[in-house]
C-alpha cells in the first residue's frame, strides 16, 4: 500500500484534491436549492406580513421566548459540536470524531424534544389551523396565517432535522467501520455543510416568528 | 489535508458570538420599535448566518466556485424578495 489515498480516489477524479472539491462544489449547489425551497416559503411570510402587520405581531405574542431562545442556543450548539467533529475528522481523531456526532445528534434531538413540546402547547391553546384553531381578538383569519405559515416552515425546518439525524447516524455507523481517516472524511465535512445551513434557516425562523410579539409578551 | 481548515479557538468564538447575538435580539425585541423589530431581528439573524456560512460551513476558506454558487443562491433569494416586494407596494388598484 504505497499511497493509502488511492483507495479511496474514484475513477472519475484525477486526485484526491479534484474529488473533494467536486464533492463540496456539488454540496453547495444543493444546498443552494434549499435556499429557493425554503426562499419561497421566506418570501410568503415577508408578503403576508406586510398584508396583516397588526395581527402577525399577536401571534408572534403567543410565541414562547423562553423555549425558542432556549431550542436556538441548543442548536447553534450543535453546530459547534458538528464543527469539532470536522475538526476531528480532519486532525484523524476518530474517537473524538465519534463522540462530537454522538453530541451532535444528542443536541438535534433536544432541539426537535423542545420544539414538539412547542407544538403541543399551540395546540392545546388551540392555535393549530385547520384542526382546531379558535382565536377571539379581531382579524382571526390573519392570525390564523401566521400559525398556518410557522407551521409549515418550522415543519419544514423539523424534517430537516430529521434528515440530519439519519445522515450523521450513518456517518457514525460509518466512522466506526473506520471508513474516515485525515486523508479522506468529504462526507464528514459535507455532513456538516448541511447541519450547519439547517441551523442558518433557524435562526431566521427564530427572528421572524419569535421577536416580533416580544413586547407585548407573556414569558 | 494534514491542516484543519479552521482551528477549535476560531470555532468557540464563533459559537460565543452567536450566543451573544441570540441574547441580544431576544433583549431587543422587548423594547417596541414598532417595524423596526423585525429589521433589527432580520438583521441580527443576517449577521449570524453569515458567521455560520463563514466559519463553521469554512465558506471564508474554500475557492472561487463555492463562493460563487454561494453568492448566485443569496443574490437570487433578494431579487426574488426585491421584485415581489416592488410589485405589491406598487399596486394601487388592489
Amino acid at each position: 500500500m504505497a499511497d493509502p489515498t488511492a483507495l479511496l480516489l474514484r475513477e472519475q477524479y484525477n486526485n484526491p484534491v479534484q474529488q473533494r472539491e467536486s464533492s463540496t462544489f456539488g454540496m453547495w449547489i444543493f444546498i443552494m436549492t434549499e435556499v429557493m425551497l425554503f426562499g419561497g416559503l421566506f418570501l410568503a411570510f415577508t408578503v403576508y406580513r406586510m398584508k396583516f402587520p397588526e395581527s402577525f405581531i399577536v401571534g408572534s405574542g403567543d410565541m414562547s421566548i423562553t423555549l425558542g431562545a432556549i431550542n436556538t442556543a441548543v442548536l447553534i450548539g450543535s453546530s459547534f459540536t458538528m464543527a469539532l467533529a470536522v475538526f476531528s475528522a480532519e486532525t484523524g481523531n476518530r474517537r473524538m470524531l465519534s463522540i462530537f456526532l454522538l453530541a451532535t445528534m444528542f443536541l438535534g434531538l433536544v432541539f426537535l424534544g423542545i420544539k414538539f413540546t412547542e407544538y403541543y402547547q399551540h395546540y392545546q391553546e388551540h392555535r393549530a389551523p385547520g384542526i382546531w384553531f379558535d382565536y377571539r381578538g379581531p382579524n382571526p383569519g390573519q392570525v390564523e396565517m401566521f400559525f398556518l405559515l410557522y407551521f409549515l416552515m418550522t415543519g419544514l425546518h423539523a424534517v430537516h432535522m430529521f434528515v440530519g439525524e439519519g445522515i450523521l447516524t450513518a456517518m457514525l455507523i460509518r466512522n466506526r467501520a473506520g471508513s474516515f481517516s485525515a486523508e479522506y472524511h468529504t462526507p464528514v465535512e459535507l455532513t456538516g455543510l448541511y447541519w450547519h445551513f439547517v441551523d442558518i434557516i433557524w435562526v431566521f425562523l427564530f427572528a421572524i416568528f419569535y421577536v416580533e410579539g416580544l413586547h407585548l409578551h407573556k414569558l | 489535508m494534514a491542516q484543519p481548515a479552521v482551528s477549535r479557538k476560531t470555532y468557540a468564538y464563533t459559537f460565543g458570538g452567536l450566543l451573544a447575538l441570540t441574547a441580544l435580539t431576544t433583549l431587543l425585541g422587548f423594547i417596541d420599535m414598532g417595524p423596526m423589530n423585525v429589521v433589527v431581528a432580520v438583521g441580527i439573524a443576517a449577521v449570524k448566518a453569515s458567521l455560520i456560512a463563514a466559519f463553521f460551513m469554512h465558506a471564508l476558506y474554500e475557492g472561487k466556485l463555492v463562493r460563487v454558487a454561494l453568492a448566485g443562491g443569496v443574490i437570487w433569494f433578494l431579487i426574488l424578495v426585491s421584485l415581489t416586494i416592488t410589485d405589491y407596494i406598487g399596486r394601487r388598484w388592489s
